[in-house]
C-alpha cells in the first residue's frame, strides 16, 4: 500500500506546497470541500465512536471550512456501515470515525462480509484500547494468580463474561492456551456488546470478564482490573499488572492482539483517485488533532487526541488484522 | 436519604433560572409530535434534537432532552389509540384496549386515560427515582440472566395467545413471533436464517414489522368502513369526555401502581426497558382482573396498564444511568452522549459531586408531568381530529407516514420492505383468524427470552439445576406457575357452569 501510495502523496505535497497557505479558507479555495462533510459512523448513538465523532466535529468544522455532521449507521457489527460507506462515491464528502482494528477484519471472518481489509485507509487512529481481566469490586478474587490457579484447578469454576468474535476472545484463548486452562470446558458467557459485558462485569452477574478498558472508565470505581493485555503500564490503571509482566513471572512468552483502534478511516479507493481530496482531509483531521483547544476538550471527555498520522495508523491496522485472520477459527466459533 | 442542602439548591437552581424552564414546552411538543409519528422512536426524537442541546448550559440542555423523553413517551400512545399502530414499541399493548375503545367511539376517553396514566407514571417514577436511586441502580446491576429469563417467560406466558378466541392458533402466532425474533445473530455469535442479507445480520427490523403486522391487520379490515368511529355522534371531541378519561385512572389506583411499579423495575433494567414493560404490565392486569374477557374488547383498564408502565421506565431507566452511568436503553444513551458533550461524565462520582443538579433535573420532571398535562390533552384535542376524516384519505395518509417512518428508523429501503412483508403476513393471518398481536408479542420477548436463557445455560456450563442458586427466577416462575395453576381451575370451573347452564338436566 505504501509504496503504491507514493506517487500520488508527492504529488499532493507539492501541492501543497506550491499553492496552499496553512490556513483554512485558503484550502477551500482549491474548490473542495464545497458542502458539508459527513462523519459516518458504524455503531448507535452513545458509543465511543460516536462521542469522538460528535466531539471533533466542530474543530474539523473549525479546519476545513465546511460544516461536519455526524450520521450513524449500526447493524451486524458495522458490516452495513462498511458496506454503506464503501457505496459511496469517491469524493471526500464521507469519512468514518470508526473501531477499524478489529472490527473490520473480524466483520470479513465472521460475517462474510464482502469487501477486503484493503479496502480501508486509515488516516489516524488515536484511541488504542487493551483488553481487561476484571472482577466486580465486592468478588473475594484478588489477583490475576488466583484467577488462573482456580481455572487450572477446574476449569468449570469460574464463570468468565466475554464478546464473541472479538480481540478480547483471541485473547482469553492465547491466556488459557499459555497457563495450560482447558478453554473448552471454561463456563463462557457471550455478550453481543461491550456495554452489556461490562454491567454483567460490574454487577458480579459473571465472576471474571474480558472487556475492552476504557469502557470501564466511568464505573472504575465498580471494579477491579487484574490484568490488562498489553506491553506497557496503563495510565487509566496504574495498579493493574500488565500482561508481558505476569507472563515474565509464569515463565512463558507473552501473546496478546490489541482491543479496538479506533479513528478515522477513509476508503483506499478514494485516497488513490483523489490525492489532492484525500490531502485537504488529512491535513485538516490532523491540525483538528492537534488543536489545543480540541486536545483539551475532547481530554475532558475521556477521549483520545494522538495523532499516529496514516503511515502508523495503517501499520497497527494491518497487523492486527493478519492477526485476527491467524485466529479465524477461534473467531468463527469452531 | 434525601440531602436537604442539595436540595435546597436545586430548588434554587430552577427558581433562578429562565433558561431551565423555556424549554420544557417546546420539549414536550417535540417528544408528542415524534412519538406520535409511527416508526420514530423515543430515542431518535431525542438523537434529533441532540445537537441543538451543544448550545445550550447543562442544565437546560438535559432539561430539554427529558422533556422531549416525557413528551414521546406519550406521543406513542395517540397512533396507537386512533389508528390501532404504536407511535413507538413501548405502546404496543396501548392498542390492545386502546384501538377497540376508539372504534366504538370512546376515543376522548381512551386518551384521556392514556394521558393520565403517563403523567401520573412519570411523576411516580421519579418520586421513587428522588428517594431510592442509589439502592434501585445497586439491585438492577445484579439482576443476570436467570432473573431476565423468567421476567421473560412471565410475560410470554401471560400474553403469549392474545387476542385469540383459539388457543391453538395463539400459540402458533406466539410462535411464529418468536421464530421471527430469532432470526440474525444470537448472543454467541452464530448466525441464523439471515439467508444471505446483510440487513437482517442484526434480526428482523423489530418497528417496521410491528407497524406492517398491526396496521395492516387493522386496516384492511376497516376497508368497508367509511369512518373508524362508525355513529356519527360519537365523532365528537370533547374536552369533558378526556378529562372523564382522566378521572377513570384515579378510579383504577391499583392497575395505576401496579403499572407504574412494573414500569420503574423492568424499566430500570439494561436492555429491557419500556416497550417489554407496558406488556408486562397489560398482561398482569389482564391476569389478576376479575373479568380478564372483557380485556381487548376496549377495557379502560389496559390503557391504563399499559401507559403507567411505559411511562413509569423513563424514571427507571434514569436511575442507572445517574448513579452508574450505564444507559438502560437508545434514549439514555443520548442523555449520556448530551452529558459528554458538556464535558460531564455521568455516574457514580457526578451523582456525588453534583447531587444539586441531579435534584434539579428529577425536579424538573415533577414539574414536566403536571405541563404535560395540558400540553399533552391540547394535542390529543388537535389530534383526535382524525377520527372525523374519511377512511379513504385516513388510510393512505397513514400508509405513507408509515412507510416514511420504517425508513427513517432503518435509513434505508430495508425498513419499507419489512413493513410491506409483515403488512401482507399481517393481513394474511388475520384473515385466517390468527391473532396478530401474539405474533409482535412473541418478536419482541422472543428474542429477549432466547438471549437470557442462552446465557443461563452457559453460566450453569449445562447444569439444569444451577438455577437453584437464583432465588430470584426460582421464586418468579414459582409464582407464575401458581398464578396460571389458579386461572387454569377458574376457567374450568367457569367453562363446566356454562356448560351446565346451556344443558340443563
Amino acid at each position: 500500500m505504501t509504496t503504491t501510495m507514493h506517487g500520488p502523496r508527492r504529488r499532493a505535497l507539492l501541492a501543497a506546497g506550491a499553492g496552499l497557505v496553512a490556513t483554512a479558507p485558503a484550502v477551500r479555495a482549491q474548490g473542495f470541500p464545497e458542502r458539508p462533510i459527513t462523519l459516518l459512523v458504524p455503531f448507535a448513538t452513545g458509543g465511543y465512536n460516536d462521542r469522538l465523532a460528535r466531539a471533533m466535529a466542530p474543530f474539523l468544522q473549525k479546519h476545513i471550512g465546511q460544516p461536519v455532521t455526524v450520521m450513524n449507521r449500526p447493524g451486524g457489527a458495522t458490516v452495513l456501515g462498511n458496506t454503506f460507506f464503501l457505496q459511496q462515491p469517491d469524493d471526500g464528502y464521507m469519512m468514518m470515525v470508526h473501531s477499524a482494528a478489529p472490527f473490520i477484519p473480524v466483520s470479513i471472518i465472521t460475517r462474510n462480509a464482502r469487501y477486503r481489509v484493503e479496502d480501508f485507509f486509515m488516516i489516524n487512529l488515536p484511541s488504542r484500547d487493551a483488553t481487561v481481566l476484571a472482577c466486580a469490586a465486592d468478588k473475594p478474587i484478588r489477583t490475576v494468580e488466583e484467577v488462573v490457579a482456580s481455572l487450572r484447578r477446574d476449569p468449570r469454576s469460574l464463570s468468565v463474561g466475554i464478546q464473541p468474535a472479538s480481540a478480547d476472545l483471541v485473547n482469553f484463548a492465547l491466556f488459557c492456551q499459555a497457563h495450560g486452562i482447558e478453554r473448552s470446558r471454561v463456563r463462557v458467557v457471550t455478550y453481543d456488546g461491550g456495554g452489556p459485558a461490562r454491567n454483567a462485569i460490574a454487577g458480579g452477574v459473571v465472576d471474571v470478564g474480558l472487556v475492552g478498558a476504557e469502557g470501564f472508565l466511568p464505573i472504575k470505581e465498580r471494579i477491579r482490573p487484574l490484568l490488562i493485555f498489553s506491553d506497557e503500564k496503563s495510565t487509566d490503571y496504574p495498579d493493574a499488572p500488565i500482561l508481558t509482566e505476569h507472563a515474565r513471572v509464569a515463565g512463558f512468552a507473552p501473546q496478546f492482539v490489541e482491543g479496538s483502534q479506533r479513528g478515522f478511516v477513509v476508503a483506499s479507493r478514494f485516497v488513490q483517485a483523489q490525492p489532492e481530496r484525500y490531502r485537504i482531509l488529512l491535513q485538516a483531521v490532523e491540525r483538528a488533532t492537534k488543536d489545543p483547544d480540541c486536545i483539551a476538550t475532547l481530554g475532558g471527555q475521556q477521549l483520545a487526541t494522538t495523532w499516529y498520522g496514516p503511515e502508523a495508523s495503517n501499520r497497527a491496522y494491518r497487523a492486527t488484522s493478519a492477526l485476527m485472520e491467524r485466529y479465524a477459527e477461534l473467531l468463527r466459533g469452531n | 436519604m434525601i440531602d436537604t442542602a442539595a436540595f435546597a439548591g436545586a430548588v434554587a437552581m430552577l427558581a433562578g433560572s429562565l433558561d431551565a424552564w423555556v424549554w420544557v414546552v417546546p420539549g414536550l411538543l417535540i417528544g408528542l409530535v415524534f412519538g406520535a409519528l409511527p416508526g420514530i422512536s423515543v430515542s431518535m426524537a431525542m438523537a434529533l434534537v441532540l445537537p441543538a442541546t451543544l448550545y445550550m448550559e447543562f442544565l437546560p440542555a438535559i432539561i430539554f432532552l427529558t422533556s422531549v423523553y416525557t413528551g414521546a413517551g406519550f406521543g406513542g400512545s395517540i397512533p396507537a389509540v386512533l389508528i390501532n399502530i404504536p407511535g413507538t414499541s413501548s405502546a404496543v399493548a396501548t392498542t390492545f384496549d386502546g384501538y377497540p375503545m376508539a372504534r366504538q367511539g370512546r376515543h376522548n376517553e381512551a386518551l384521556g386515560a392514556a394521558l393520565f396514566a403517563s403523567c401520573i407514571g412519570v411523576l411516580i417514577s421519579y418520586l421513587v427515582l428522588l428517594l431510592l436511586v442509589q439502592p434501585m441502580a445497586e439491585v438492577v446491576l445484579r439482576i443476570g440472566p436467570y432473573e431476565m429469563a423468567a421476567i421473560g417467560i412471565w410475560g410470554m406466558v401471560l400474553l403469549g395467545s392474545i387476542g385469540g378466541a383459539s388457543v391453538a392458533k395463539g400459540l402458533f402466532a406466539a410462535g411464529l413471533g418468536i421464530l421471527f425474533g430469532t432470526v440474525g445473530m444470537n448472543t454467541a455469535g452464530y448466525m441464523r436464517g439471515d439467508m444471505g442479507i446483510p440487513w437482517l445480520l442484526d434480526g428482523i427490523p423489530t418497528i417496521p414489522a410491528m407497524v406492517g403486522l398491526l396496521a395492516a391487520s387493522q386496516l384492511f379490515a376497516l376497508v368497508n368502513a367509511k369512518f373508524i368511529v362508525e355513529a356519527e355522534s360519537e365523532r365528537r371531541i370533547s374536552l369533558r369526555r378526556i378529562l372523564a378519561g382522566g378521572a377513570m385512572v384515579l378510579r383504577s389506583p391499583l392497575t395505576l401502581l401496579r403499572g407504574s411499579a412494573i414500569g420503574v423495575f423492568v424499566g430500570a433494567v439494561p436492555g429491557i426497558g419500556s416497550s417489554i414493560a407496558n406488556l408486562l404490565s397489560y398482561g398482569e392486569a389482564k391476569r389478576s382482573a376479575a373479568d380478564p374477557s372483557a380485556f381487548g374488547k376496549g377495557d379502560v383498564r389496559g390503557v391504563i396498564a399499559a401507559e403507567s408502565a411505559n411511562s413509569s421506565s423513563e424514571g427507571g431507566s434514569m436511575a442507572t444511568m445517574l448513579a452508574l452511568g450505564i444507559p438502560g436503553g437508545g434514549a439514555t444513551a443520548i442523555l449520556l452522549a448530551a452529558f459528554a458533550m458538556h464535558n460531564v461524565i455521568g455516574g457514580p462520582r457526578f451523582m456525588e459531586q453534583s447531587r444539586d443538579v441531579v435534584y434539579a433535573i428529577i425536579l424538573s420532571n415533577f414539574a414536566q408531568a403536571a405541563i404535560l398535562v395540558v400540553v399533552g390533552t391540547i394535542f390529543v384535542y388537535g389530534a383526535s381530529t382524525i377520527v372525523r376524516l374519511p377512511l379513504r384519505y385516513l388510510i393512505p395518509s397513514v400508509l405513507v407516514v408509515s412507510t416514511m417512518g420504517a425508513f427513517a428508523i432503518e435509513g434505508s429501503i430495508a425498513g419499507p420492505i419489512t413493513l410491506f412483508v409483515f403488512a401482507v403476513l399481517g393481513w394474511l393471518l388475520s384473515r385466517y383468524g390468527f391473532p396478530v398481536a401474539a405474533v409482535v408479542v412473541g418478536l419482541l420477548l422472543g428474542r429477549l427470552i432466547e438471549t437470557e436463557m442462552l446465557r443461563a445455560w452457559q453460566l450453569a456450563g449445562g447444569d439444569p439445576w444451577y438455577v437453584l442458586n437464583y432465588p430470584w427466577a426460582v421464586a418468579i416462575v414459582a409464582l407464575m406457575l401458581v398464578s396460571l395453576a389458579l386461572s387454569v381451575r377458574r376457567d374450568i370451573r367457569r367453562r363446566r357452569a356454562v356448560r351446565d347452564a346451556a344443558s340443563p338436566g
